[in-house]
């Protein structure tokens, strides 16, 4: 369980997100959508504890990341901001994230497999293609078996195959009773995974539900995201 | 404790999984067996030369009680190099900044106070083995040079003693500059910040103008704690050295969490 409540951070003096609340749901894949800027990597930011908040509390599990004391074994992450250094191998990318959090070796030779990359673990990271670090950055997020999952734009880069495999596996873990935060620009693809949504506009919350009560009386959730944000298309 | 020490071997992972970490340290040793060999021949023949009342005369001009003379030459090779070890210790570190591998870190040991003491201690570790190494080599070149008129003086009391005090200081101008490094946020500025601080004892303005403050530069107390008074001009006292080089990683290093706490991940 994921609880955001009265979440506010400011970079200077723009404000990223303001009074940010919303819970997600065991069971559930819950799609965090938002244009660019809306403030969606900011709220994981603040949640997975590498920025502060200026007010309010994100949790997991009823505590706050930074005091989970084998974090990855709870919660996997996969973030635009948190990538391996281009030059060294996939595989020892992954061992030294399991040592810190005293994940047995083998678990990094499953997750290489299970991600597609068993073949090329022994490669550098700067020899893979946009989807083949796409599939890396998921290994690493499934590296404790955690219970929670807290995804951005898992989907980027990846080709049909790789978007199949992480459409199946997300709803796998949630059917398995975990918990899936998805955030995503991608409505076709979104509505086809979540099972809740949370729509975050100019720093702020401006839906949240499971995903049929949000997209009611608009055509698609592509629709009613437009016309949540205040886009024209929407109209 | 436990917790740490997996985060010590975490870390630890990461310095020996980064090419450009051995990139740098086979540089140094390259260098160091350079320049050992360079001085290979100019030692053996001082060595052979040396006079029956024990006088050594490694300089030209310089005449020196031979075993004493030796063994500050020995612990000085390695100890030029130490001026290099500050570069593996920065691109360790430096390693956090580049791809945003800070954010992949902290994701996985959020406790920032726990991530850089085990950053400190597994830098430290490498620091330690690379110093030997260094100190090993230059060893192994002292040893054939007095092998025909002294073969223990590499392995003696005061060479150990010598060698010990330059692993110390490798391993604690090292931490300096990791530290710099994590506070600046990039390589580059933490080995800018290293050569600066030596260049400082290097130009020896410092020392000329104000001893007290010379003592207080990394480089200056490296100095003051591994050469002999009786032929260098020293601006402290190896107590005061220690004293200083172990303040100075401390200093920074506790400056480079405090940092590291305050600010959101790169």
């Amino acid at each position: 369980m994921i609880e955001i409540a009265g979440l506010g951070k400011r970079y200077g003096a723009k404000t990223a997100i303001d009074d940010v609340t919303f819970a997600v749901r065991p069971g559930r894949v819950t799609g965090f959508l938002g244009p660019n800027g809306a403030g969606k990597s900011t709220t994981l930011r603040v949640l997975l504890g590498l920025d502060h908040p200026d007010r309010g509390a994100a949790l997991i599990g009823g505590r706050r990341y930074r005091e989970l004391r084998h974090p990855l074994r709870t919660v996997g992450a996969l973030l635009d901001g948190a990538g391996p250094v281009p030059e060294r191998r996939a595989v020892d990318h992954l061992v030294w994230i399991a040592q810190s959090n005293r994940i047995p070796r083998r678990r990094v030779w499953e997750v290489l497999e299970l991600a597609g990359l068993g073949g090329a673990a022994k490669r550098r990271v700067r020899e893979y293609s946009l989807g083949m670090r796409q599939r890396l950055g998921i290994a690493a997020a499934l590296l404790g078996d955690p219970e929670v999952l807290v995804l951005d734009e898992p989907v980027n880069g990846l080709d049909p195959d790789g978007i199949r495999w992480v459409r199946g596996l997300l709803r796998e873990y949630a059917d398995s009773g975990r918990t899936v935060l998805l955030s995503s620009h991608l409505m076709a693809e979104t509505a086809g995974t979540a099972d809740d949504v949370v729509v975050i506009a100019g720093g702020r919350i401006v839906a949240q539900g499971p995903l049929a009560e949000v997209t009611a009386g608009h055509a698609s959730l592509e629709k009613a995201f437009f016309a949540l944000t205040g886009d024209r298309e929407g109209r | 404790m436990t917790a740490v020490r997996y985060v010590i071997r975490a870390e630890l992972t990461k310095i020996v999984s980064l090419r450009a970490v051995w990139l740098v340290t086979g540089v140094v040793v390259a260098l160091h067996l350079l320049v050992c060999t360079a001085n290979a021949g100019n030692t053996a023949d001082a060595v052979s030369e040396i006079t029956p009342d024990g006088l050594i005369e490694l300089f030209a001009g310089e005449r020196r009680p031979a075993r004493p003379a030796l063994v500050e030459f020995l612990v000085a090779s390695s100890f030029q190099m130490g001026l290099f070890l500050p570069a593996i210790a920065a691109v360790a570190a430096g390693q956090e900044f580049r791809s945003h591998q800070l954010g992949r870190s902290l994701l996985a040991v959020p406790g920032r106070t726990r991530l850089i003491v085990a950053k400190t201690v597994a830098i430290a570790g490498f620091l330690l083995a690379v110093s030997v190494v260094v100190a090993g080599i230059s060893g192994a070149y002292m040893y054939a040079a007095v092998k025909d008129w002294d073969p223990g003086l590499p392995v003696s009391a005061e060479a150990w003693a010598g060698q010990g005090k330059f692993v110390v200081f490798a391993v604690l101008t090292g931490l300096i500059s990791a530290a710099v490094t994590i506070l600046a946020q990039g390589t580059l500025a933490g080995i800018v910040v290293t050569v600066v601080l030596m260049a400082l004892t290097l130009t020896q303005v410092a020392a000329a103008y104000a001893p007290a403050l010379d003592a207080l530069l990394p480089l200056s107390a490296g100095r003051n704690l591994l050469l002999d008074p009786a032929g260098s001009r020293l601006t402290a006292g190896a107590g005061h050295a220690l004293a200083v080089l172990v303040a100075w990683p401390l200093v920074t290093m506790t400056a480079a969490g405090v940092a590291l706490n305050r600010r959101d991940a790169a």
